[in-house]
């Protein structure tokens, strides 16, 4: 699994062939609107999670690489190929799109059937049924697609994806309506398809989603790519990074002697509002805020963190 | 070509999409109402069955049953997959984008034909056949004007649901206003509609009695055969370009 | 995020937090305001106001087509005033055979914009948004109604307004011809108003049976063109056959009972050339009330059962 910012150096776990994505300078706009603003970035193997807020430009970006959108500038390549145009390359890429509609009138085997035969499949019944029971959907592939909740119809959409077993896979926001177990489920899946050489990206504006599953992420704030690697490095540059959190107490005045005197503290402010306290790492303030409190003898009123949000959190990465 | 092959498979889907049931009832309805009226007049024992019978073919099958139901499935073919997002699982897919296009329509064609022929066909059966040869010649044409007229307007409009999503109020725009005001103002309108390729083609068997053929049969045949090909062939090389929105909706 | 620390504020097991949304305590306006609201908002919607310009583009183009004869005529009215002086007869649209002449650019705004004010509400499944506010369910198809009626009213009087300026402008002295021409326009209004009525409560009660605009628009235009084609089907029938009852269905056609029914606001005979029978301009008037009626009554009914 790499992936780089740098297109131009080769992934050294795939020395000899072209990375399964690739993407250089690629850029997309709307009139007016820039939706994808020179991305560089190429995948291999492995799940890599595609992380950024709403609007952020993931779904044109995995539009493109399926070939819907022209970039309007730079490239983008899928197993070597620019899939714009391009229907034969479908043969290689499997895409789960975000919109909920299947057709309601199929089975789901049906569906996954049509999919297979679409795909020119020579078995398309063996194929189906293998797909389906991947998704671990025996008990209702029967039954109209119309009458599925919205996790079995996110897992329908997935194993007509991969019935065709293909090299690559796209899933735009894969686990919208799924409960926590189908989630994992889900992760597994994704996991072994990795483990057998599949390259997989999908898209979250859910951090905790990619937390599980993505070893790997891309984060995209506002069309631009503004982080890439590892998820923890990530997380923790996230994370430990100067917070404010404002704290209301009995005796605000107090508790600011209390708290300048711990290490993770490094500013308090005095407000009308309470104490504005600027700390680096956020976790451990709030294991430290009960008992700096009880041992000054201050009842704490409330403790908000104004800047927990997802989209503060790419605020950030893109601020710097 | 192998491709071909998934024609049934698509059409299939496109057959399950255009026909819903209350909606089917209703088209079934529609085009049984020639039918009824054919029956009323056998009934009433009416001298002068055929004027009537053609009277029946021009004011209601041929100028309403036949664009609404074919405008209706041609726009719709890819309309409805459009406007719900299932069109991604089609292009998703390494089949050739003509064979898409082929599939739509051939699925729109089969059911606009199905419907509207057997409504004339019936029709004619019931009031046309019974006076002798040239019933079964005047019934065979009002087929030949449904096949004609259907495949024509599936086409244009398939071709035009891809490049808007009003496609059908456009479609019944230019079947009130083109071809129902102005072509009795304008009669050099008779090259542009369809409805005249439909009654021109028909006269190729039978020399149907309505005033507005105005084409001769090589004419409609020849135009009505450019017109489907050129809506395919744009048809075609829309949907190669045809992009889908990004983000939410 | 609020947090309250559980150490400091020692709770009970269950509370509820005051998370700091004010309460209304202003006046409430109730359900004929919530009515006024949604009428204003489904009128601005029929143009296309507030939405993108393609949404514009249909009401404007057909209205504005319905409209053209008129406004030409207008356009040219010193060369027509001109030529009535030089002794030639000249054909004219008057108040009360416009509509009769374009009335399919008519039909077709209903066409194209009724579909558009009810069918998404089911599609989406946002009617239970509206029911469970101060609207009820009948205020909601009220609204609707009066909405594209209203539309429908100004794009029936633009024309009239360009043919009365037109004739004034046709005669040397403006002022006199002005309270000359008044009267002969003033039995437009109540005529566009009745085809507002007719036509859109008739199209927007077929519309609210089916959640898709495709087939709503199919709807409206079948039953429109059916029932006009299949009374002068019978009709010719009867002929023959020395029945007399055949001509009592065309009060079953939508915009022939319409047009019969403008000729009684302008104290006409029927013209024999358009209409067949023995049916009077009163009958129409009659059969189109009822046919207002029905229509609303249906999409009342309807809107009484519709799921939400």
């Amino acid at each position: 699994m790499t992936t780089q910012l740098a297109p131009e150096t080769v992934p050294a776990t795939q020395p000899a062939s072209a990375p399964a994505i690739e993407l250089l300078h690629a850029a997309r706009w709307y009139g007016n609107v820039v939706a994808v603003n020179d991305i560089s970035f190429s995948l291999g193997a492995g799940v890599t999670g595609l992380l950024g807020p709403n609007g952020a430009g993931k779904t044109t970006l995995l539009h493109m690489l399926a070939g819907f959108l022209a970039p309007s500038a730079g490239t983008v390549k899928v197993l070597g190929q620019s899939p714009h145009r391009n229907p034969s390359v479908y043969r290689q890429i499997g895409l789960v799109p975000e919109r909920e509609a299947v057709y309601p009138f199929l089975t789901g085997r049906d569906y996954v059937k049509f999919n297979a035969r679409l795909q020119g499949m020579r078995d398309p019944d063996g194929a189906a049924r293998a797909a389906i029971a991947r998704v671990g959907l025996e008990d209702a592939m029967d039954r109209a697609i119309g009458t599925y909740s919205k996790g079995m119809r996110q897992r329908v959409k997935v194993a007509g994806s991969l019935v065709h077993d293909p090299q690559v896979l796209l899933l735009d926001e894969p686990f919208n309506g799924m409960d926590p177990r189908q989630r994992i489920a889900m992760m597994d899946l994704l996991g072994d398809l990795a483990g057998a050489g599949r390259t997989i990206l999908f898209s979250s504006h859910i951090l905790e989603e990619v937390e599980q599953v993505g070893t790997e992420i891309l984060v995209m704030v506002a069309g631009r790519l503004a982080a890439s690697g590892d998820f923890r490095a990530i997380r923790a540059l996230m994370t430990d990074r100067p917070h404010t959190v404002t704290v209301r107490s009995s005796d605000d005045r107090r508790l600011a002697t209390t708290l300048m005197a711990d290490p993770t503290v490094f500013a308090v402010e005095l407000t009308p509002n309470g104490l504005s306290v600027q700390t680096a790492q956020l976790g451990a303030f709030r294991r430290i805020l009960a008992g700096s409190s009880r041992s000054a003898g201050v009842r704490l009123l409330e403790v908000l963190s104004a800047d927990e949000s997802l989209e503060s959190v790419f605020d950030y990465l893109v601020g710097r | 070509m192998g491709s071909i092959a998934v024609i049934p498979e698509i059409a299939r889907v496109t057959f399950r999409q255009l026909l819903g049931r209350r909606r089917t009832l209703l088209l079934i309805l529609l085009a049984a109402l020639p039918v009824l009226l054919a029956v009323a007049f056998r009934v009433a024992g009416q001298t002068d069955i055929e004027r009537f019978s053609h009277r029946v073919f021009d004011t209601i099958t041929v100028t309403i049953l036949l664009p609404l139901v074919a405008i209706l499935f041609g726009s719709g073919a890819f309309g409805a997959e459009i406007d719900d997002g299932t069109i991604v699982y089609l292009l998703a897919k390494p089949v050739p984008r003509w064979v898409v296009i082929l599939a739509k329509a051939l699925s729109a064609m089969v059911l606009a034909v199905a419907l509207t022929a057997a409504s004339a066909g019936l029709s004619g059966l019931i009031d046309l056949v019974p006076a002798g040869s040239d019933g079964v010649l005047a019934t065979e044409a009002q087929i030949l004007a449904m096949v004609v007229g259907s495949v024509c307007y599936v086409s244009l409009f398939l071709a035009l649901s891809l490049f808007t999503r009003r496609a059908l109020v456009i479609g019944i725009g230019y079947m009130l206003v083109w071809e129902g005001a102005l072509s009795v103002l304008l009669p050099g309108i008779a090259n542009l509609s369809i409805r005249q390729y439909a009654m021109g083609a028909a006269s190729a068997i039978y020399k149907l009695p309505a005033d507005t053929t105005r084409l001769s049969s090589d004419t409609a045949f020849l135009l009505a055969g450019v017109l489907v090909v050129a809506a395919l062939v744009i048809a075609t090389w829309r949907l190669m370009r045809f992009e889908l929105p990004g983000g939410t909706d | 995020m609020t947090a309250t620390n559980p150490a400091a504020a020692p709770t009970p097991a269950g509370s509820i937090y005051d998370l700091g949304y004010r309460h209304y305590e202003g006046k409430r306006n109730g359900r004929f305001y919530a009515m006024w609201s949604l009428f204003v908002e489904s009128f601005r919607g029929v143009w296309g106001f507030g939405r993108p310009m393609t949404a514009k583009a249909a009401p404007f183009i057909l209205a504005g087509i319905y409209a053209l004869p008129a406004v030409i005529q207008l356009a040219f009215s010193s060369v027509i005033a001109g030529q009535i002086s030089a002794g030639k007869s000249v054909e004219l649209f008057t108040y009360g055979t416009y509509f009769a002449a374009l009335y399919v650019f008519v039909f077709f705004f209903c066409v194209a914009q009724a579909p558009e004010l009810v069918c998404r509400d089911q599609r989406y499944q946002v009617l239970p948004l509206y029911f469970t506010r101060a609207m009820g369910r009948i205020e909601y198809a009220l609204a609707r109604l009066g909405s594209l009626a209203a539309a429908l009213f100004i794009v029936l009087l633009l024309p009239t307004v360009a043919l009365f300026v037109g004739d004034v402008l046709m005669q040397p002295d403006a002022f006199k011809a002005a309270g000359e021409e008044l009267p002969k326009a003033l039995p437009s209004i109540p005529a566009a108003a009745l085809i507002a009525l007719g036509l859109g409560s008739l199209s927007l009660a077929i519309s609210s049976f089916s959640p898709r605009r495709a087939y709503s628009a199919i709807g409206i235009v079948a039953y429109i063109l059916l029932m006009e084609a299949i009374p002068a089907a019978i009709y010719s029938i009867g002929q023959t056959s020395a029945t007399t009852w055949t001509d009592k269905l065309f009060l079953l056609s939508p915009v022939t009972s319409l047009i019969g029914a403008t000729y009684w606001f302008f104290g006409q005979p029927i013209d024999p050339q358009y209409f067949q029978g023995s049916l009077a301009a009163a009958d129409y008037l009659a059969a189109a009330i009822v046919a207002i009626g029905v229509a609303a009554a249906v999409l009342m009914f309807r809107y009484r059962r519709v799921p939400a």
